[in-house]
């Protein structure tokens, strides 16, 4: 858990060196990785909610149908409500939050495998309501024609949010904000207690916390922003349906956080991203589409078995060897293994 | 009315049994070793298909094939056990993204060597049993008998033999187990077998009733998670019996209703398992 | 029962299979560029793994064949020049990002002249691209067509309304019988299906005995829906849409469980097993839509498709028979048609070759002259409808019995199939 706190030259340099590529981006790659990259930066802040909610220890398989509630929600809003995008944004997230808080009280009853299962169970019945009921969730077909955000024309500038582009520039700012508001809960003393409640509830409710509240917290908090980037993704790509959140979707949300890494804040994030690079650019540039499935189902083999705490320990082991050499202390390199 | 209600018991038992196959096989592994084995429903497929390849294509008699079948899963699960599960014991999630990567692997690995579509595999008996109006067809009580011989043979080794009180130690309590002396690692190995040869046998025993495919594991793994919860994780026996209520229920949901509300039917179920009595119905102990 | 042949073929299948799948990494892909030789690239989007991956994969394998044969004669000659075929192909995995992100790289990196598409969960995230570029896109599935995207055409596969002709010709040759049921998957398919049997049963005089079941598409246990299905002892027993997977079981269940009626279904894949596992007896006189490719009558000179005899030959010396279903010859299909109008309009751009493919408000499809038709369905006259063969079940083997006009139904009855689509919420303006 020990790690530096404090942000050196070098930090704000790799800082600095994101930022350029981050905002370079769309314009390096080519059309097609401009539309990954939208739903890449979407996933994002996916798996990084996902780790606020997994911090209290419990590991809900709900989340993607969070996701999906926000989808729904501010699809439903600006379409059948006429609200204005931005608006039905916000709408749907809280939404998502609403819908993890009423489900909260029967689900945190149960506690590790059975909380799993149990997240999985509400998860899949409200998807499944979405599925039986044409109106108002449109069936198996879901939603279609979904309103994309609004065109900003202020006369000298026009931007134009179908381009995934300038798409892109939105979903990264909307995601920034969120990771820098997911990075905060992290560190401050709600961060703490939610570790605190992970790894010593008992002692932690003898000192008067309420583990229920704090994990309700995390579950809503992280359900929020799942529902935010559900509305990102259901404006993007103007349709939402139930098979978009169904099993399979959240045990990528799985894969990703778990190859990432689960020590650090950044290891959902690394794993998403290496992985869907992976995925979506190496191995069908290779072209056998076919086997795409078996050599991705080997890659996490190999990942997981090589690197059993996470892509992010390679990260914290590169860094552990730059500090090394510029010979500073070597406190921050004590890795939890 | 009374024909309607025998047909749909016999229509239930078929789905409890199959059901229980997987089932009990879950349980035994995640009992065990506690990994969370996201691969069990593509043992399952992988049952079936040997059935198509043993039966179907080269002709050998059914109950071979069957056999073939089984031990052509369980050794499959001795693979996944060797290469994946004992690396990364001390690692749950681990275990769980390795048994994913395994499942893309084997279903990527029967579209290659089967193709995409369906299989269809010639009828083992065409002969039934008539009650009133209701009618089982042999092939499905074969299936049904076929379940209760395996788990009366599974009961029988883990009360009686040294290696099905071993399995009982670790299911119970894995610690205390290997300070008792015995080996983790080869209990895994038999838990392993066993519980993938238990899936590939129900696999093998209904591919000729439903036209095997390469994604035929996806539904079968939920269903079986949702069985071994309200049976309790630790517990065979609640395997079992969750899996023939489980089977009713949703049979006479689906014969009255319909398949979707007899699936949200299942879930609530579950859930409400979970939330009054979370040990399940059988539970041994309550794994954190 | 030919166990030595069947065997044979597909051991060939697991070798080749595998063997290919090892190689190509190695040997790269088969996406030769014809260097010198002008080129005209076509896009495939649609699912090729996955569970939905037969909807797609054979598609692309007909289409495989197709192309080999085009340019083994050269290539296609459009307006005095010469080109050569490439198919450039893109796993959507029947998800509506991976198709929006296939349709950018398929028209704006590889230059695709035209894309042929599944449609269903991929459409929506493609249409607005499509719009704004103008690409031409075909889609198996009519209930995608939209007022909203003219450059979208449905000129194949006009599921579900060539239903009507397996109705029509029943009642036509046997008209005492008089009551029906139906059954499908509950699903997008399933639904549109269910509707426009229903306007066909009452076009007929046929009533239905009971309303009709949907079932959950996980369903692998037939028999409580059969039971529930012949509670009422219909005349007609009709299998609507159901997949693969579903038809066979459902046929067995039937069998098993005594039924004596007739059966009517849209596909019947795989008859030839459920004929093993029923009996002859059982399946004769069944009638579904989908025909053998290697039936004579498909060499009348009304059928569009070329050499269907050899296609189907082809098809299953190179992949397996097991492999084969309609699927495999649609969008070959499809692409006779795109190839003839390109030819006529002297151009491979999109937008003329779809002027001169709706040239006339008529066009060539598969199994006839056709009507381009929807707009009261769909908002837009998008759909290619002529006729469809009747297929009956003879002694075990699949025979078309007559092609009946879907048109001619639809001036008869139209009211009737807007009526029942419009129930159960299926009109293109009564989409969400």
């Amino acid at each position: 858990m020990p790690e530096k706190n404090t942000i050196g030259a070098a930090g704000i340099a790799g800082i600095l060196i994101l930022a350029a590529l981050l905002i370079a981006a769309p314009h390096v790659v080519s059309f097609s990785q401009q539309e990954l990259l939208v739903l890449l930066t979407i996933n994002v802040l996916v798996v990084a909610s996902y780790r606020l909610q997994t911090l209290t220890g419990e590991w809900s398989l709900a989340h993607v149908v969070m996701m999906g509630s926000g989808a729904y929600a501010s699809a439903l809003f600006a379409k059948s409500f006429g609200f204005p995008v931005p608006l039905a944004m916000i709408g749907g997230a809280i939404v998502a939050g609403l819908v993890a808080a009423l489900m909260s009280f029967p689900l945190f009853r149960m506690k590790g495998f059975y909380f799993l299962i149990g997240s999985f169970a509400a998860g899949e019945i409200l998807r499944l309501i979405w599925k039986r009921f044409t109106n108002p969730f449109g069936g198996p077909k879901g939603i279609q024609r979904i309103p994309g955000f609004p065109e900003i024309d202020l006369g000298f500038i026009r931007i134009d949010f179908y381009d995934p582009a300038n798409y892109y520039y939105l979903v990264l700012a909307v995601v920034l904000v969120s990771l820098w508001v997911l990075y905060r809960i992290e560190k401050s003393r709600i961060g703490l207690t939610f570790h605190a409640i992970h790894w010593q509830d008992k002692l932690s409710e003898s000192v008067g916390v309420d583990a229920f509240r704090y994990r309700m917290l995390a579950f809503v908090v992280a359900a929020f922003f799942a529902g935010l980037a559900g509305a990102l993704y259901a404006h993007y790509l103007s349709t939402v349906n139930p098979n978009q959140f169904d099993v399979n979707t959240m045990v990528y949300v799985l894969i990703w956080t778990i190859v990432g890494g689960t020590t650090r804040w950044y290891g959902p994030i690394l794993g998403v991203v290496t992985l869907t690079i992976i995925d979506e650019v190496i191995l069908r540039g290779i072209g056998a589409d076919q086997v795409r499935p078996l050599l991705y189902g080997g890659i996490l083999i190999l990942a997981i078995l090589f690197l059993p705490n996470g892509l992010e320990s390679l990260v914290m082991r590169a860094s552990d060897a730059l500090r090394r050499n510029r010979g500073q202390a070597t406190s921050g390199a004590m890795v939890r293994e | 009315m009374p024909d309607f209600l025998l047909q749909t018991v016999f229509n239930a038992s078929y789905a409890a049994s199959y059901m229980a196959l997987v089932a009990v096989g879950l349980v035994l592994i995640f009992g065990v070793m506690g990994v969370i084995n996201f691969a069990h429903g593509e043992l399952y497929m992988a049952g079936a298909y040997a059935i198509v390849f043993f039966y179907a294509w080269l002709g050998l008699p059914f109950v071979v094939a069957v056999g073939l079948g089984l031990f052509f899963a369980g050794c499959l699960g001795v693979l996944m056990e060797l290469a994946l599960f004992r690396p990364l014991r001390t690692n749950p999630l681990g275990g769980l993204i390795a048994s994913i990567g395994f499942l893309l692997i084997l279903q990527t690995l029967a579209v290659l060597g089967f193709g995409l579509r369906n299989q269809t595999v010639p009828p083992v008996s065409q002969g039934r049993l008539t009650i009133g109006g209701a009618i089982l067809t042999y092939e499905r009580l074969y299936v049904i008998v076929a379940t209760v011989v395996l788990l009366a043979v599974l009961w029988l080794f883990l009360r009686r033999s040294k290696f099905g009180w071993a399995l009982r130690a670790c299911a119970q309590d894995r610690e205390a187990a290997a300070l008792q002396g015995i080996s983790i690692n080869q209990t895994a190995r038999y838990a392993m077998f066993i519980g993938a040869a238990l899936a590939g046998v129900a696999g093998a025993m209904t591919a000729p009733l439903v036209a095997p495919s390469p994604f035929m594991g996806h539904g079968i793994i939920v269903t079986a998670f949702i069985i071994i919860i309200v049976g309790g994780i630790g517990s065979l026996e609640g395997a079992v019996l969750a899996a023939v209520l489980y089977a009713f229920v949703h049979t006479f949901v689906t014969t009255f209703f319909d398949g979707v509300i007899a699936n949200i039917v299942g879930l609530l179920l579950m859930l409400a398992v979970l939330v009054v009595k979370p040990q399940g119905l059988f539970g041994v102990r309550e794994r954190a | 029962m030919k166990p030595a042949s069947s065997i044979t073929l597909n051991r060939r299948t697991l070798l080749t299979g595998a063997a290919s799948a090892a190689l190509l990494p190695v040997v790269g892909m088969p996406k030769a560029s014809f260097a010198q030789d002008n080129v005209v690239k076509i896009g495939f989007l649609a699912p090729l793994t996955g569970a939905v991956a037969a909807w797609g994969k054979p598609g692309l394998d007909g289409c495989r064949i197709w192309a080999d044969w085009v340019n083994e004669a050269g290539g296609i000659e459009v307006g005095g020049q010469s080109y050569k075929v490439e198919l450039v192909s893109y796993d959507d995995e029947d998800d509506a990002g991976k198709a929006r992100t296939g349709a950018t790289q398929l028209i704006r990196e590889n230059d695709v002249k035209f894309i042929m598409m599944l449609g269903g969960n991929s459409w929506p995230g493609v249409e607005e691209i499509a719009a704004r570029q103008g690409m031409m896109v075909s889609t198996l599935l009519p209930s995608d067509l939209t007022p909203d995207t003219e450059t979208l055409i449905a000129p194949c596969e006009v599921h579900p309304i060539y239903n009507v002709t397996g109705v029509d010709w029943l009642a036509a040759n046997r008209p005492e019988l008089k009551t029906a049921v139906v059954c499908a998957q509950d699903d997008a398919l399933g639904k549109p299906s269910v509707a426009t049997y229903l306007a066909a049963f009452e076009a007929a005089g046929i009533q239905m005995a009971s309303p009709p079941l949907f079932f959950d598409p996980a369903t692998t246990d037939f028999a409580p829906v059969m039971t529930q299905l012949l509670a009422n002892n219909p005349d007609i027993l009709c299998l609507d849409t159901c997949y693969a997977d579903y038809v066979q079981p459902l046929c067995e269940q039937a069998f098993q469980q005594g039924y004596k009626g007739q059966i009517i279904s849209c596909t019947l894949d795989f008859y030839q097993r459920i004929v093993e596992r029923t009996s002859k007896e059982f399946m004769e006189g069944v009638i579904f839509q989908f025909p053998d490719f290697d039936d004579q009558a498909l060499n009348d000179p009304r059928i569009n498709f070329r050499k269907p005899n050899e296609f189907y030959a082809e098809y299953v010396k190179r992949y397996g028979a097991n492999e084969w279903s309609a699927v495999s010859w649609e969008y070959s299909s499809i692409l006779d048609l795109w190839a003839d109008a390109a030819q006529r309009a002297g151009s491979i751009e999109p937008d003329a070759v779809l002027a001169a493919m709706k040239d006339g408000g008529t066009g060539k499809h598969a199994f006839g002259e056709a009507r381009w038709w929807g707009k009261e369905l769909f908002g837009i006259d998008n759909a290619l409808v002529g006729d469809w063969p009747v297929v009956v079940i003879r002694d075990g083997k699949a025979t078309i019995a007559e092609f009946r006009s879907i048109p001619e139904w639809w001036d008869k009855n139209s009211e009737l199939l807007l009526k029942h689509m419009s129930d159960l919420g299926l009109l293109w303006n009564q989409r969400t």
